[in-house]
């Protein structure tokens, strides 16, 4: 995503002063907070799935780890925001190491089907340890203690926060991409065999790819933490892992831009629909094949090429 | 250490184990020869289990029909979903299909919703396998008799048909290598379409069969899906040896799971998986040459 | 693209109007528990048309469905407390949901009518000053059914109880609630939510030779293990109890299944309260079914809260509040209901339900019969049992 034209010098001031106006255009302001987390998880998810081309099938359980490592320590270690974040994030980091050394050494369908297991254990564990984490009533109270003199307590004041956030989540995420790490894992995807004869170790470049991805994930999870005041268990649910998916191959994987514009639309969506309509999983359903059928790219790189042809 | 009940549950877990083979047979049987991971699996089962309560409580038709009808036509649906949609994504890596059976399968489920209402259907084993059989040191519902045997015969059937015969042995071929299977004349596209039938047929079957005694509702295959394919992955996937021994180890791991620490039960097949898949990833009897 | 579509709608949304007061509802509108959220929409609404204008102004009502998925829950009372600039909301079951919708009422500083969450913890650690909590709650089921059916039912009891809270929940209070009128709990198995197969636990409830065989579940768990308890013989060796049981559940399995069955229940559309068979009837006429009592709980809540609307003059919430705190009230739900003050739950008499046998139904959906009741303070317990102290104004 290089800006190469004249027409492409636009897009960064327009988006800029787009997610600076979201907030108001949105029906309320946690939505648009909420686009801006699942945007921060796409892009760690399109790092993995669509630049290393790992489909991971459990990656709710990054989000969630990250959601009740910050709501943990924000209810019981009473720790400021900033820390908290951070704490999440390294338990998502910590976990995915373990549990990415275990599964990276298989392939495709039981790749992502390793991961499942994985997640379902991780969903089970935190289930059943009501005493810690409120089991299936989810972690109550998590609080947002200012940040200096930022006070969050105001969703808008949220928004923002979390915009910085995002804004660095998408730096880093273009950085990697266009890093010599980020020409190895697209290298790796394309021709694994390759790739190892001219020198790069696989599973070592892999397990990279998944720990970084958990990392937004974790940040993301975090986040979500604060926005809701608690941590539902549904984060960890098989539900959250099919939607991330979903949500990178719609978007278009393996081009950043898609899966945040997708993360975004689709939330609104889901929301839009379930205000008015009930019948909505059904039209998700119908969605998510039409987007697979035809959108094989995914929806914004068709339209790319399409504005492109201008 | 009451003997007569620890035998009475394993026995149990042997029955259980059969409705797994039963669900698994479908599942494999796509995956070995296709290599599609067909999430609608769970969907289908749900339609066998609808079609069954509307042929035989709406339509007043006897279950043996059902038994035979039903799985017929939930092949056919089968077969009209892999002509419309699936066969246009195996050229293409195969988690497209992965996640265009998982859409399937929510737009199938709430068609079902839609049309027959949310909460479910009753459905009750019919007169003629009521009743229990004394055995001693349990007494076992007729019914449960039932599906094992159903189950032995279908999977032996299964099993017979695709390593004995003639037809099994083209599908066979077309698995291990389509294009030589094409050059030698073997319509492929249309073994694949009849395989995929087959497959979605057995997993309807198993819906039938499992109407009388699983709450029929729109979503009663979401639960049954993801440990259907712990089965599939831990006996390996595409081997049908493997899905009914692993089928049978799997209701067995539950029900002891069950003896001694409830709450772990279905977790403990999800790590028996992990280790299968960490240890040895093709499974118990499967082929080495895929996902490896 | 997107940007125009957002700015359409809020447009096409209106803010409240000053001169109505607005109803919110969140409920499980979609999926296999919408029979239980339909229900209760379709009642709220209902109220909202009888009561017709309070003090001067209309009454608008909105809906939001949370899928029962708490996380939703969350962003919806949000969204109706801020957006839509709701007065109240009422409803939301599920527990995890209805915590966090507490949560935002607080926040908010705006009431908060839970009728169908189980969760102790509303009137306990989690409460505040801006909840009412009316219905019934886990104690109060769980200790109606133990109490009234230790003594009338027998004295072994065993239970299969989903793993997860409500189940937790409910089988403490069971078990205080045998063990005080010197009952026996001979066992009890912990079941994973949505198991499909009941086989192993009829197996260990049968060896155990219990007087009463009590289903702390749910739902689709309901239906299964009942299929199970029926083909293995249990149903005729022993007497069944369970923790909720709505019309619909026995309309999906058939009544054959459930016959005999007990449950407790704030309320049965045949109870001889004021305005209930009329209400029955106008449902009936309306949806075509009978209500189950979370619709209803819905409806009293609504009209409850319009009530202390007119009674504080006001819509301003605190002093709706302080106009429900403490009062008593006679509707079709409860005859006579006490909102207590010290922890804002509403108590009133209980109910045991018997399900009839299929030959024995008469109207539709005729399903239950009343056999027996539980006074108000033994059903809840005393006030302020779990510890709540009140925090908001």
């Amino acid at each position: 995503m290089k800006i190469d034209d004249k027409r492409s010098f636009w897009i960064l001031p327009l988006a800029a002063l787009f997610f600076l106006v979201l907030p108001f255009i949105t029906p309320y302001k946690a939505l648009a907070s909420q686009m801006l987390i699942f945007g921060i998880f796409a892009i760690g998810y399109d790092i993995l799935f669509g630049y290393t081309g790992l489909l991971s099938f459990g990656h709710a359980a990054y989000f969630g780890l990250g959601a009740y490592g910050a709501g943990l320590s924000l209810v019981h270690l009473s720790v400021p925001t900033l820390p908290a974040l951070l704490i999440g994030v390294i338990i998502s980091v910590l976990f995915a190491l373990g549990i990415g050394y275990l599964s990276i050494r298989r392939r495709g369908i039981y790749f992502a089907m390793v991961t499942m297991a994985f997640a379902q254990m991780i969903y089970f564990i935190v289930f059943k340890w009501r005493s810690l984490t409120g089991g299936s009533d989810g972690l109550q109270g998590v609080p947002r203690p200012n940040v200096g003199p930022i006070n969050l307590s105001s969703e808008l004041t949220l928004y923002y926060f979390i915009l910085f956030f995002f804004m660095i989540s998408v730096f880093l995420g273009i950085r990697i991409i266009h890093s010599p790490f980020g020409k190895a894992i697209e290298c790796l995807r394309e021709n694994e065999d390759r790739a190892r004869s001219v020198g790069f170790n696989p599973t070592r470049f892999k397990l990279m790819s998944f720990v970084i991805s958990a990392s937004f994930a974790g940040l993301a999870g975090g986040l979500y933490a604060l926005l809701q005041n608690f941590v539902p268990l549904h984060a960890l649910n098989l539900d959250t892992s099919g939607d991330i998916v979903l949500i990178t191959l719609v978007g278009g994987k393996g081009t950043l831009y898609g899966p945040i514009l997708a993360a975004m639309v689709i939330l609104f969506l889901k929301d839009l629909l379930t205000s008015y309509i009930n019948i909505w999983p059904l039209f998700l359903g119908l969605f998510f094949v039409i987007s697979v059928m035809t959108f094989r790219r995914g929806i914004f790189k068709e339209l790319k090429e399409k504005l492109l042809k201008f | 250490m009451d003997y007569n009940f620890i035998f009475a549950q394993l026995f149990n877990g042997l029955i259980l184990g059969s409705i797994y083979v039963l669900l698994s047979l479908g599942l494999t049987v796509i995956f070995g020869t296709l290599g599609v991971v067909n999430f609608t699996h769970g969907a289908l089962y749900m339609l066998g289990a609808y079609a069954t309560y509307t042929f035989v409580t709406l339509l007043n038709l006897h279950f043996i029909i059902a038994i035979l009808i039903c799985p017929i036509i939930i092949g056919l649906i089968g077969i009209f979903l892999e002509r419309l949609l699936i066969r246009k994504l195996y050229k293409l890596p195969h988690f497209y299909n992965l996640l265009l059976t998982f859409g399937i399968m929510f737009f199938i489920q709430d068609v079902i919703k839609i049309v027959y209402g949310p909460e479910g259907e009753p459905f009750n084993i019919p007169r003629f396998l009521d009743g229990s059989i004394n055995l001693g040191f349990m007494l076992l519902p007729q019914y449960r008799l039932f599906i094992i045997l159903i189950t032995g015969f279908l999977a032996l059937g299964v099993w017979l048909f695709i390593d004995k015969t003639k037809l099994g042995a083209i599908i066979r071929a077309g698995t291990d290598d389509s294009e030589m299977a094409d050059a030698l004349g073997i319509n492929i596209p249309r073994t694949f379409t009849l395989v995929f039938g087959m497959g979605a047929a057995l997993s309807g079957l198993a819906g039938v069969i499992a109407a009388p005694v699983q709450d029929v509702q729109p979503l009663m295959g979401m639960n049954f899906l993801v440990e259907a394919f712990v089965v599939v992955i831990i006996g390996g996937m595409g081997s049908i040896k493997g899905s009914i021994i692993s089928g049978l180890i799997v209701g067995e791991l539950i029900t002891i799971g069950i003896i001694f620490w409830p709450p772990l039960a279905t977790t403990l097949i999800y790590i028996f998986m992990a280790i299968v898949l960490i240890i040895r990833p093709r499974g118990l009897m499967g082929r080495a040459a895929f996902f490896e | 693209m997107v940007v125009l579509v957002v700015a359409v709608f809020c447009i096409a949304s209106l803010a409240k109007a000053a001169d109505t007061v607005k109803v919110g509802l969140i409920s499980v509108l979609s999926g296999p528990l919408a029979v239980i959220g339909n229900g209760e929409a379709w009642s709220a609404e209902m109220a909202v048309k009888d009561f017709g204008t309070v003090l001067g102004k209309k009454i608008e009502f909105v809906t939001r469905d949370h899928a029962y998925n708490p996380g939703l829950a969350n962003e919806k009372a949000k969204e109706l407390y801020e957006k839509e600039n709701v007065d109240v909301i009422v409803a939301c079951p599920n527990s995890a949901a209805a915590l966090a919708v507490a949560q935002q009422a607080l926040l908010h500083k705006k009431p908060f009518m839970s009728t169908s969450a189980g969760t102790t913890d509303l009137i306990g650690k989690n409460c505040n000053r801006y909840v009412i909590k009316m219905n019934y709650n886990d104690y109060m089921l769980a200790t109606t059914a133990g109490l009234w059916g230790a003594e009338h039912l027998g004295k072994r009891w065993y239970t299969i109880t989903t793993d997860y809270a409500f189940g937790h929940d409910l089988l403490k209070n069971f078990t205080a609630a045998l063990a005080k009128k010197g009952g026996t709990h001979v066992g009890n198995d912990m079941v994973a939510l949505q198991t499909a197969d009941y086989s192993p636990y009829i197996l260990n409830a049968l060896k155990a030779k219990p007087d009463v065989l009590v289903l702390l579940n749910v739902g689709s768990d309901t239906v299964n293990a009942m299929k199970a308890a029926v083909q293995y013989g249990l149903k005729k060796q022993c007497k069944i109890v369970h923790a909720q049981l709505f019309e619909p559940s026995i309309k999906g399995a058939g009544i054959e299944i459930f016959a005999d069955n007990y449950v407790a229940a704030p309320w049965h559309w045949k109870v001889d309260h004021p305005g209930a068979r009329e209400y029955a009837d106008k449902y009936l006429k309306l949806h075509n079914e009978r209500p189950h009592y979370m619709a209803a709980a819905a409806y009293s809540a609504t009209w409850q809260y319009l009530e202390a609307v007119k009674r504080a003059g006001t819509t301003n919430p605190e002093s709706v509040i302080k106009a429900l705190e403490g009062h008593t009230f006679r509707d079709m739900f409860n005859n006579p209901g006490y909102i207590r003050p010290e922890d804002h739950m509403t108590v009133a008499k209980a109910y045991l339900l018997r399900v009839k046998r299929p030959e024995n139904v008469k109207e539709k959906e005729d399903f239950f019969d009343i056999v027996g009741s539980v006074p108000p303070e033994e059903a809840y317990g005393p006030p302020n049992l779990f510890g709540c102290q009140m925090k908001g104004f």
